[in-house]
C-alpha cells in the first residue's frame, strides 16, 4: 500500500528522468565523434608515410628511381604489376586451365560412351598401303614423348600448389617442383628442334587444298551421315598439324624468353610470356588429348599408321578418299600376307592372320 | 639410412661388380681361345685392323640413306654423354675426390646443357628407331631396351639433380648409376669397351685374307 502511494507521487518523474537518461547516453557518442571530425578536418599535412607508400607501389604515377645496381627493372622497388599477374595465374590460369583439361577428357569420355569406337564400314580388308617412313615415325613419337615430359612437369608447376600440396604434403612437392622445373628447361629446347623436324617433314602434304572445307563442314564425319572427303591428310589432321606448328613456335618463343631472363627483357614481357606460354600449352594439350583419343582408341585402325608405317586400304577409303584413288591407281596396296611377313612373321603366321583379318572385315 | 646405403655399400658393391666383370668379360675375350689361321696372308692383317678401326666411324656409302638418322643421332648420343660423363662440373669434382685426386677445367654451364639435349635427342630417337624400324625390332632383345633405359634413367635424374638442392633427388641419380654399374658388365653396354677389339679383331681378319671391309 506504501509502495503504491510511493509510485503514485515519485513515478511520473522519475520515468522522465530515467529516459532522458537513456537517450543522453544514447547520443553522448555521436557528440564525441562530431567533435572529433571537426578537431581533424583543418589539418593539412598528409601522412608521409603513406605518400612514401604510394610512390614505392607506384600506384599513382611511374615515378623512376636510381640504383646503383645496373639492369632492367632495377630501378623499380615494388612491381605492382607483378602483383596482378600473380593474382591472374593462381584465379584465372589454374582456373581456367584446369576446367579446360578436366573438360575435354569429360567429352571425350561422353563421346565415346555414346558412339564407341568409330569403325570402317564393313571392317578392316587387312590389305595395306604405307603410309609413313621410318624417320617420320620417328620424328612424330619424339615430339610426341617430349611434349608429353613437357605436358606433365609443366602441369606439375601450374597446378602442383592447388592439387599436389594436399596429396603429397609441402616437402615432397617441392622436391617434385625443382625436379620438374630443370627437366621442363632441358627439355624444351628439344620440343624446339623436334617441332622444325616436325614441320619440315610433313609441311608439303598439310597444304590446304580444295575439298578441305566440305570436310570442316561435315565435322569430319560426326555431323550427318554422308561420307566425308579428304586426301592423304584430311582438314582435321591438318589443323591439328598447323596449330602444333603455330601454337608450338608460341609456346617455345615464350618458353626461351622465360628461360633466358638475362638477355635484357623487363618483368612485363616476362610475365606476359608467363601467360602466353601457359595458355598456349594448355590449349595444346587440351587437343592433344583429342587427337591421342582419335589416333588410338577412338577410331578403328588409325594406330597402326604410326605403329607400323601401314594402314589398312579400306581404313583409307574410309577417312582419305582421294589418296586411296592414288593407292589403288598405282597399285600401292600389299596382301595381308605380305604385310604379315613385312611384320616378321612365319608364312604360317601370315597366312593366320591374313584370315583373321579378312573375317573381320566380313 | 637409405642414405648411408646407397652412398656406401650398395655404391662400392656396384663398383667391385662393375670393375671384376669388365675385366673378366675382356680377359675371356682377350685370353679365349682362337682358331690359328694356317693360311698363306695374302695382306697385312695389321693395315687390314688400323683401316677398319677408323673407316666404321663413317657410314659405307650404299648404307648411308637407310641409317642417317642412326648415325646421326649415335653421334648426337655419343658425343653428348661423353662430355656429360667427363667434363660435367659435378662428375669433375666427384672424380677429383672420389678416385683420382686431381681434376680438370670442367664445362661451363651452358655446354653442359648443350651436351645434355645433344644426348637426351639422339638417344630417344635411337631408341625409338629401334622400336619403329622393322629390322631393328626384330633383330633387337630385352637387353638392348633394358639398357637404353637405364642410361636414360641416368641421365634423367642426374639433370633433374642439377639444382643440387634435394638430396632425394642426388640419391635417385647415385641409385640409378649404381643399377647401371652392376648391368654394365652382363649386357651390350660391355660395347663401351670391347668396340675396338672388335673393329681391330674383324680388321685383321679380313686384312690378312685380302679383303677390303
Amino acid at each position: 500500500m506504501v509502495n503504491r502511494d510511493i509510485n503514485r507521487i515519485i513515478g511520473f518523474p522519475a520515468k522522465r528522468v530515467s529516459t532522458l537518461i537513456i537517450l543522453l547516453f544514447l547520443l553522448l557518442p555521436q557528440f564525441s565523434f562530431a567533435v572529433e571530425n571537426e578537431k581533424y578536418e583543418g589539418v593539412l599535412v598528409i601522412n608521409p608515410g603513406s605518400e612514401l607508400w604510394r610512390d614505392i607501389r607506384q600506384r599513382d604515377n611511374s615515378l623512376e628511381g636510381t640504383s646503383q645496381i645496373k639492369g632492367v627493372d632495377n630501378h623499380i622497388l615494388i612491381n605492382s604489376q607483378g602483383d596482378r599477374w600473380a593474382r591472374f595465374r593462381v584465379n584465372e590460369l589454374v582456373s581456367y586451365g584446369t576446367v579446360a583439361l578436366v573438360a575435354i577428357t569429360l567429352v571425350l569420355l561422353l563421346f565415346y560412351m555414346i558412339r564407341g569406337k568409330l569403325g570402317v564400314e564393313g571392317g578392316l580388308s587387312g590389305r595395306m598401303v604405307h603410309r609413313f617412313t621410318d624417320y617420320e615415325r620417328i620424328v612424330h613419337w619424339t615430339l610426341a614423348l617430349v611434349f608429353l615430359f613437357l605436358a606433365i612437369t609443366g602441369l606439375t608447376l601450374l597446378l602442383g600448389r592447388t592439387f599436389l600440396i594436399p596429396i603429397l604434403g609441402q616437402e615432397i612437392f617441392s622436391l617434385l617442383a625443382s625436379a620438374s622445373k630443370e627437366g621442363h628447361n632441358l627439355m624444351g629446347p628439344i620440343f624446339i628442334v623436334s617441332l622444325f623436324m616436325m614441320l619440315f617433314s610433313f609441311v608439303k602434304r598439310n597444304i590446304y587444298e580444295k575439298g578441305d572445307l566440305t570436310w570442316l563442314l561435315k565435322g569430319g564425319g560426326l555431323i550427318g551421315k554422308s561420307h566425308v572427303t579428304g586426301g592423304f591428310f584430311n582438314m582435321g589432321e591438318k589443323t591439328w598439324y598447323w596449330m602444333v606448328i603455330l601454337v608450338g613456335l608460341v609456346i617455345s618463343a615464350s618458353g626461351v624468353i622465360l628461360v633466358s631472363p638475362n638477355f635484357g627483357q623487363g618483368r612485363i614481357i616476362m610475365e606476359l610470356s608467363h601467360v602466353i606460354h601457359v595458355g598456349g600449352a594448355v590449349i595444346l594439350i587440351a587437343v592433344s588429348i583429342g587427337h591421342m583419343y582419335l589416333g588410338s582408341v577412338g577410331s578403328e585402325g588409325s594406330l597402326e599408321g604410326m605403329k607400323t608405317g601401314y594402314v589398312d586400304i579400306s581404313w583409307v577409303e574410309a577417312h582419305h578418299d582421294r589418296w586411296a584413288k592414288e593407292c589403288h591407281e598405282n597399285d600401292m596396296i600389299i596382301t595381308a600376307e605380305n604385310y604379315a611377313k613385312l611384320q616378321g612373321k612365319t608364312a604360317a603366321d601370315a597366312s593366320e592372320l591374313a584370315n583373321a583379318m579378312t573375317e573381320q572385315g566380313k | 639410412m637409405i642414405e648411408t646405403f646407397i652412398d656406401g655399400p650398395l655404391w662400392y658393391f656396384s663398383l667391385a661388380v662393375f670393375s671384376i666383370g669388365v675385366v673378366w668379360q675382356l680377359a675371356g675375350i682377350g685370353f679365349g681361345k682362337t682358331k690359328i689361321d694356317l693360311s698363306v696372308p695374302r695382306d697385312s692383317a695389321a693395315s687390314g685392323a688400323v683401316k677398319t678401326l677408323f673407316s666404321r666411324f663413317i657410314p659405307d656409302k650404299h648404307m648411308a640413306p637407310q641409317i642417317n638418322v642412326q648415325v646421326v643421332a649415335g653421334y648426337m648420343f655419343h658425343l653428348g654423354l661423353f662430355a656429360l660423363l667427363f667434363f660435367a662440373a659435378p662428375h669433375v669434382s666427384f672424380l677429383e675426390e672420389e678416385f683420382l685426386g686431381f681434376g680438370w677445367t670442367p664445362m661451363p654451364h651452358w655446354a653442359f646443357i648443350v651436351a645434355s639435349q645433344f644426348a637426351f635427342l639422339g638417344l630417344i630417337m635411337l631408341w625409338l628407331r629401334r622400336i619403329l624400324n622393322l629390322v631393328s625390332r626384330l633383330i633387337s632383345t630385352l637387353d638392348d631396351h633394358i639398357a637404353a633405359i637405364l642410361t636414360f634413367v641416368v641421365m634423367l635424374t642426374g639433370c633433374l639433380t642439377l639444382l643440387e638442392g634435394f638430396t632425394a633427388l642426388r640419391l635417385l641419380h647415385r641409385f640409378s648409376v649404381e643399377l647401371l654399374l652392376i648391368y654394365f658388365p652382363f649386357s651390350c653396354l660391355m660395347h663401351t669397351f670391347t668396340f675396338i677389339p672388335s673393329r681391330v679383331f674383324t680388321g685383321a681378319w679380313f686384312g690378312r685374307r685380302g679383303v677390303g671391309s
